[in-house]
């Protein structure tokens, strides 16, 4: 072939090529994490199962619409003004949608994501961002309408806690009033349910104690431990993330506490159960997924071929966060599709009615493993429908990956209950 | 010192001058000129980094007048930065004073704050103080978490824009005229507080604390104005600070930032004025370089040897570190000595000796 046919062909081949590159162009989308920070022990999992998704969706299924995603990845170290910085970035990048973390950052860009219209899901399920059009009523509650997350708020799955524990109390028999406490760090994650939750107790008929103060990192809360006996609690709410939770419930195994813990939903999973061995058996808990690892559901394969692209062998065990970002990340490419439909411009004000396009939605290829959400215009309590679980733990745990101790059933996650939780007006918000 | 031959001062307000040579006074108008025209050239991330050398140069000049100049040692700057920031934001939201206000009325109370903290400065010296000033950082910082009505608590405190007579400066193409004409006016206070007689008794008590209590200056009194004048500066700097981010949270003024303008100082070169925004400028941009490197790492032969994955975002602080070490080995005098070793270099190139 001589050099010049050979140059006609490049020429057009890449004259093929022009017009498909500039029709792919790739749709930026932000993603905040913590993967050094205070809530790192679960924000790692969380990020890594999100991360995972949206390469999975580039990979398999072409991005959205044909055009692949461009993750611009940020780990924030759980610091909000680092967050409000970066989001500064992000909006010079012209991102259209953000997959976001913590309940401070997400709340402080409440207020800019209106104002860019960019739909921000976070990890943070503070009920605060579930007014799409704020409250008057109530101080504090802001308009919210671009702010979406995947599974029942901090509030709702405390309400939910408590109608199980006011059951509980009932079914064992017990007489008198049940003693509730919520304990966790003076920041606004664990802050975010504490009113809602004892506003919940007292009409249940609790007995509310002053809250109990713990940091949001691992360390000794022995004093916490005694303060619990002293007031002579019954159910006692963990407001943070794993890490400190263990911290808590090994120092009261070693006092002899015996109090029901309630655990948040980032306040327990596979990995917190190893590190606090029997201390973590019988802690309550929400899982947001239908099926966890391991399980048996239509939709596991899928997940287990989003596993592969950070661990090629198959062999590592997703905790739950893992299978919380996955489906969270899923909610996002399904609007962002649906606002790619038929020609349309992935803008995020058409990815925010992309969230509302759907009744009882399972992102598809999910089934039996994301649970159904509803988001309307005036409410972004995506789901009201809430799983509690309970830790088992029977042996030893310092022997073995969390995998092993599932497999050999050392370590399980038990269904307790479903609560349905009723789509109360005053409930909205808070 | 690089005054050209034949110069010969007679008088001394002549000796006095900031800018000594005609050359100084045209680079400095064209270097003013120049900035005035980035906004024009630099996109909004190049802005963002010159803006956020404003406001911490400022910060870093007030720690730099206590530290360079008086002698003293704080390690709770960031605390001041902080109480500047959530004031201006609190003045804002409570008193509904303009923005442009705001900022001078929380550096003033910020200097007040610092007057208090800065009261055991009279009685104590070195560790003994930097532990008083280790103090301030943690009373402060306790304070922003639990001052709902002033901080908005641990939730922090959303803040609006500047704004003058109708212009709005909420991006950075607006702001950044609003950081540089304060970095202008805080540097050149700065410069002439060194001219005056006080600024003379801070080097005075720096040098030598007891001559300069033989030459009749009350030890007491400067040490403790040294501290109001870098609260001052700190509080004009975290403000400047609030009304860029709008938003406002405990979290940002630990003990670490604290830290890092101490190395600021250092790096920057201890008692000049102009080091120390060279030093905020070389902590601003440290990081960016770092990332860039980081960035080209991840997913490189050396990444995938060492293992780094996840923790190559750590290099970032590692850097830091690593910066001050080397720079206290190779530059005590800082950037601000280095600076002045390159102009004398072209200034008598050829003939350099």
């Amino acid at each position: 072939m001589s050099m010049r046919r050979r140059l006609l062909g490049a020429v057009a081949a890449a004259a093929l090529a022009l017009p498909a590159a500039a029709q792919a162009q790739p749709i930026p989308v932000g993603h905040l994490m913590d993967n050094s920070g205070a809530t790192s022990d679960v924000g790692v999992p969380y990020g890594q199962g999100v991360s995972d998704a949206l390469q999975w969706v580039n990979r398999t299924r072409n991005g959205i619409n044909g055009r692949p995603l461009n993750v611009l990845g940020f780990d924030y170290g759980y610091q909000a003004p680092r967050a409000v910085s970066q989001y500064q970035a992000w909006s010079r990048d012209r991102v259209v949608a953000i997959q976001g973390w913590g309940t401070a950052d997400t709340e402080a860009l409440i207020r800019f994501v209106t104002r860019d219209r960019i739909p921000y899901i976070s990890g943070s399920y503070s009920a605060a961002l579930t007014a799409p059009k704020g409250r008057t009523d109530r101080a504090g509650v802001e308009a919210a309408p671009y702010n979406f997350f995947y599974g029942p708020s901090y509030s709702d799955a405390l309400r939910a806690m408590l109608i199980w524990a006011k059951q509980d109390w009932e079914s064992r028999g017990q007489q008198g009033r049940p003693r509730y406490v919520h304990m966790g760090a003076n920041h606004p994650y664990p802050n975010s349910p504490r009113a809602a939750g004892e506003a919940m107790a007292q009409e249940l008929g609790f007995e509310v104690l002053p809250a109990i103060q713990f940091a949001l990192t691992p360390g000794d809360y022995t004093a916490q431990c005694l303060t619990l006996r002293n007031q002579g609690a019954h159910y006692a709410y963990l407001g943070n993330t794993a890490g400190s939770n263990i911290s808590v419930l090994r120092a009261c195994q070693t006092a002899g506490v015996q109090v029901q813990f309630l655990g948040n939903v980032w306040g327990m999973d596979e990995n917190a159960m190893k590190a606090a061995g029997t201390a973590a058996n019988g802690v309550v808990f929400p899982v947001r997924t239908a099926a966890v690892w391991g399980q048996e559901a239509p939709g596991m394969q899928t997940l287990q071929q989003i596993s592969r692209i950070s661990d090629p062998q198959g062999q590592v065990y997703r905790p739950v966060h893992y299978l919380a970002g996955v489906c969270s990340a899923m909610l996002m490419v399904e609007a962002m599709e649906t606002a790619a439909a038929n020609g349309g411009q992935v803008t995020g004000e058409r990815i925010r009615d992309g969230f509302y396009a759907r009744q009882d939605w399972v992102p598809r290829g999910f089934e039996g493993v994301c649970a159904p959400s509803n988001f309307s215009p005036d409410d972004h309590r995506g789901q009201l429908r809430v799983a509690l679980y309970r830790a088992r733990v029977t042996g030893d745990t310092t022997q073995g990956s969390v995998g092993e101790l599932i497999r050999a059933g050392t370590m399980r996650l038990e269904p307790v209950t479903t609560i349905e939780l009723e789509r109360r007006a005053e409930w909205l918000g808070w | 010192m690089l005054a050209p031959a034949g110069d010969y001062r007679t008088s001394y307000r002549e000796d006095m001058t900031i800018f000594p040579t005609r050359n100084s006074r045209i680079a400095l108008w064209l270097g003013i000129a120049l900035l005035c025209l980035a906004p024009l050239a630099l996109g909004r991330y190049e802005l963002g980094l010159l803006i956020n050398i404003g406001f911490l140069g400022i910060a870093a000049l007030g720690l730099n007048i206590l530290v360079g100049f008086t002698g003293q040692i704080s390690i709770g700057h960031a605390a001041f930065f902080g109480f500047g920031a959530f004031a201006s934001a609190w003045l804002h939201e409570v008193a509904h004073i303009p923005v442009a206000l705001c900022i001078p009325l929380a550096g003033l109370m910020t200097a007040a704050v610092g007057l208090v903290f800065g009261a055991p400065a009279a009685r104590l010296k070195g560790l003994y103080l930097a532990i008083a000033t280790l103090a301030a950082q943690f009373i402060l910082e306790d304070f922003f978490a639990r001052a709902q009505w002033f901080t908005g608590g641990v939730a922090g405190r959303i803040t609006e824009p500047f704004t003058l007579f109708g212009w709005v400066a909420d991006r950075e193409q607006s702001y950044f005229y609003v950081v540089l004409a304060w970095t202008i006016i805080m540097f050149v206070a700065a410069a002439n507080l060194m001219r005056t007689r006080d600024g003379r008794a801070l080097v005075a008590v720096r040098d030598h604390y007891l001559s300069a209590e033989m030459m009749g200056i009350n030890l007491a009194y400067y040490r403790t104005l040294s501290f109001g004048i870098a609260s001052f500066y700190a509080g004009i700097g975290g403000a400047l600070y609030a009304h860029y981010l709008l938003f406002v949270s405990v979290e940002a003024f630990n003990i670490l930032f604290s830290i890092q303008f101490l190395g600021m100082v250092i790096i920057g070169g201890l008692g000049s004025v102009m080091g120390s925004l060279m030093g905020a400028a070389f902590m601003v941009l440290l990081p960016e370089v770092v990332q860039v490197a980081a960035d080209a790492l991840s997913g490189s032969a050396i990444d995938r040897a060492l293992r780094l994955g996840a923790s190559i975002s750590f290099l970032r602080e590692m850097a830091i570190g690593a910066a001050i070490i080397l720079f206290l080995i190779f530059e005590p005098d800082g950037l601000a000595r280095r600076w002045r070793l390159i102009r004398a270099y072209w200034k008598l190139y050829p003939y350099s000796h």
